[in-house]
């Protein structure tokens, strides 16, 4: 496993992650990373954000897009600052959308080739709307 | 489709899938090669289908098509494909017939 | 060079946009064919830029934006027939182009040669925002009350690889009309808009959640007067709701349509709000600055009526009985007293409807530029119209396309048939549509019949996609597959528009043959039987589908 990092903020190394789920939040107040399921709301973690550094969203599969309207709805309505994170079956020619939704880092197997996501994060230069993360 | 276990007499199964680099229509023929025309399709009987198809699938990205499946046919020269959809695959657009792949046997339906 | 008449002139970011996308999709296409993609990631990624698998080839579907192409435009799309496919290109019901016959590795070459006519692929297919639609008369018809192609351009580049709304749950379609009658089935979208101005400038009327396919659905108002500065939060906020609540589990059931239904609209129409309430709007707002600037890309056409324009059409009209009889049916009055509106029908007896030829479509651009400011509109009828005509010129006009085959003069009549592709081409239909629409179009092929039997729609599907609309049809043909035979059904009484509703199967499905017997059966009824002046719709409301299944049935 390795992350590639989409914003060039800092961000947490991957074995240092631990996130719980949203359920367990609520046991443990403590826990400064969490994971949310694509039909979770991003409202729900709201008592939370004030400690919480890492948000992992999901994609079961590459066609599933729900994480990046999370990822939008957290940086939008829930003002938060912290690093989000997408793993799940992602392509990289997701990159510069998930960037422009907010999203930090990407979790890539060890065998993904980076060069891909590289490629096109950059290939863009024109954008025909404004985004959060611009 | 037609069940393969359903097969009268006169008719075989043929394994059909569409070629990468164009999306054209080809035909499983002689030595597990691809051919653009249904003539060259090779007849199979129900149980060596099961094989070929295992087969083909293995080989399916590695000769550069996808999609593989099998066909019920009406035996013959060019074989007939008893459904709608795989009798305009084999012969061509019914509305179109200079775009025709080859001469439709004489029983067509 | 000179700007457009009728849409966007294209500046140099929207130029180095295409290039890059095209550099995108060339990427895309060498990473499926060295296998780094597989056909399951390609096959969404590709539907994004329009290509499709079809039945004998891949297909490309071109974006026309909201229906308007330019005599040069036209001329790339003859150049892309001529080159990459057989010489002709099939204009569908969604006022785009499809192409049956391209190569995969063709593909990024012909982007490219589109891109030089400010053209494109994208958000022609996939699961996002699909090509904006509007009204084939905007501009030009005498009852509209705002041209909507300016706001259908702001959507067209809002919605451009948006990066929220590139993955949802299904396809969604929006179309914006500025007309009182609802040219554009505002209903059977995904969000139908309908603009009109005011004293604080334009408001939008908007519906949500209609759409024909397996489950026909008329679409529900939203918002009854959306001020233009909240026109993109509005768009933002229910597309967001669509994205995270919008069922991802069923293909059957993803679309807008469903969720609207199953919550109901008032609590949709709550969730929308929730999301504007959390909004910022000034962040989302749709400037006037910004609508002028894009108003300032359009060209207006320069209209100098002659003086006798009137009395010179009259006079053509009556030395030449085809031709009055052509403009009856295929002219539509324009604001300008001197000038009309002109529909090119591409529905000539015994052809497939929405089928043109390079060559006609050479002549066409030729055609456009001498009598109608090089613009042309692609009609969600398969039709094509010439907005802004000189009456004195319309005969001229229409002599240049009798030489091309394409001055039937059936607009809004039986001949008018819309029809999908179909098993021919059509990897998902159940049934041939192209036969059918030709042996209907050759039975109620002559004109003095059609006149007759007046103004009456046919919709051919070849499976319950209803990319022929079968549904909203006054006589409605879907086919249907009975144990590897085609049969087909008949459906009365559907309509778009205003009082939109959706047609009626009428019985048991019937062979092609008998399905034609059938009709003309129908249709012999109707005349036979109609009060003065009724319309076939207005028959078929009056007295329901019961004497008109009789008739169908009768000999089967």
């Amino acid at each position: 496993m390795k992350l590639f990092n989409l914003s060039q903020q800092h961000i947490i190394p991957a074995e240092e992650a631990d996130p719980v789920s949203l359920a367990e939040l609520k046991e443990h107040p403590e826990a400064y990373a969490v994971a949310l399921e694509p039909d979770e709301s991003v409202e729900a973690l709201r008592p939370f954000l004030a400690q919480i550094t890492l948000v992992v969203l999901h994609f079961p599969i590459f066609r599933d897009g729900r994480a990046f309207t999370q990822a939008r709805s957290l940086r939008e309505y829930e003002d938060y600052k912290e690093e989000i994170r997408v793993t799940g079956h992602v392509l990289p020619d997701q990159a510069a959308f998930l960037r422009r939704c907010g999203v930090d880092t990407v979790v890539l197997s060890d065998d993904d080739d980076q060069t891909e996501w590289e490629a096109q994060l950059k290939r863009f230069t024109i954008t025909y709307q404004q985004s959060i993360a611009s | 489709m037609k069940r393969l276990s359903h097969l009268s007499p006169d008719e075989c199964v043929l394994l059909t899938a569409a070629r990468l680099l164009d999306g054209r229509i080809v035909w499983r023929g002689q030595d597990g090669r691809w051919f653009d025309r249904v003539a060259q399709a090779t007849c199979l009987t129900a149980e060596e289908s099961a094989a070929a198809l295992e087969e083909a699938t293995a080989q399916a990205a590695r000769q550069g098509v996808m999609g593989v499946y099998p066909v019920v046919a009406r035996k013959g020269a060019p074989p007939q494909p008893v459904s709608m959809k795989e009798h305009i695959r084999a012969f061509g657009p019914t509305v179109h017939p200079e775009f025709s792949y080859a001469p439709q046997p004489e029983a067509s339906s | 060079m000179k700007q457009p008449v009728g849409h966007y002139a294209y500046e140099s970011r929207d130029r180095e946009f295409l290039q890059e996308r095209i550099a995108e999709f060339e990427d895309q296409v060498k990473r499926r064919l060295s296998g780094a993609l597989s056909e399951e990631e390609f096959k969404p990624l590709r539907l994004m830029n329009g290509i499709y698998l079809q039945v004998h080839a891949y297909m490309l579907r071109v974006a026309i934006p909201y229906g308007i192409l330019d005599s040069r435009q036209l001329r790339k799309l003859a150049h892309v027939a001529q080159r990459y496919d057989r010489g002709y290109g099939h204009f569908t019901t969604r006022q785009n182009i499809q192409f049956n016959w391209i190569a995969l590795e063709d593909a990024p070459a012909i982007l490219r040669d589109l891109a030089e006519a400010d053209m494109h692929a994208i958000q022609t297919s996939g699961n996002c925002i699909r090509n904006i639609t509007s009204d084939e008369y905007a501009g030009a018809a005498r009852d509209e009350l705002m041209d909507p192609r300016v706001h259908a351009e702001i959507l067209r580049q809002w919605s451009t690889l948006h990066p929220e709304f590139t993955f949802l749950p299904r396809k969604f379609k929006i179309a914006i009309s500025g007309s009182p009658e609802d040219r554009v089935a505002a209903r059977f979208h995904d969000i139908g808009l309908l603009a009109r101005p005011s004293e604080n400038g334009p408001l939008f009327r908007v519906f949500v959640g209609g759409g024909l396919g397996r489950t026909p659905v008329v679409g529900q108002e939203l918002f009854d007067s959306v001020p233009e500065a909240e026109l993109l939060a509005t768009l933002e906020a229910t597309l967001r709701v669509y994205n995270a609540y919008g069922r991802r589990d069923n293909l059957y059931r993803a679309r807008i349509k469903i969720l609207v239904q199953t919550i109901g609209i008032e609590p949709f129409r709550e969730a929308v709000k929730a999301e504007l309430a959390k909004m910022d709007l000034s962040h989302y707002r749709l400037t006037p600055e910004r609508v002028a600037a894009i108003r300032a890309r359009f060209a207006a056409p320069e209209l100098h009526a002659v003086d006798d324009a009137d009395a010179v059409l009259a006079q053509h009209q009556k030395e030449d009985p085809d031709f009055a009889r052509w403009v009856q049916s295929n002219t539509h009055p324009h604001f300008d007293e001197g000038y009309s509106i002109a529909t090119v029908s591409l529905k000539t007896p015994g052809d497939i409807p929405g089928d043109v030829t390079a060559e006609q479509m050479d002549g066409l651009a030729d055609i456009a530029e001498r009598f109608a400011f090089s613009e042309l509109r692609v009609t969600h009828l398969q039709n094509i119209v010439l907005g802004h005509v000189r009456k004195d010129q319309l005969y001229a006009l229409w002599q240049g396309l009798k030489e091309l085959n394409l001055a039937a003069p059936n607009i809004g009549l039986a001949g008018d048939i819309v029809s999908c592709p179909g098993l021919d081409y059509c990897t998902l239909a159940n049934a041939r549509s192209l036969p059918l629409a030709r042996k209907l179009g050759a039975r109620f092929g002559d004109a003095r019949l059609q006149e007759e039997i007046g103004a009456l729609s046919i919709n051919i599907s070849g499976c319950i996609n209803a990319c022929g609309h079968h549904h909203a049809g006054h006589i409605g043909i879907l086919g249907v597959d009975k144990r590897g035979s085609e049969f087909y059904q008949i459906l009365l009484g559907g309509q778009a528009g205003d009082h939109a509703s959706i047609g009626a199967i009428l019985g048991p499905a019937l062979s092609e043959d008998d399905a034609v017997a059938a009709i003309a059966r129908i249709i012999d009824h109707y005349l036979a039987h109609r009060n003065e002046q009724e319309s076939f719709l207005e028959m078929v409301t009056r007295l329901g589908k019961a004497p008109f299944k009789e008739v169908a049935y009768e000999t089967v």
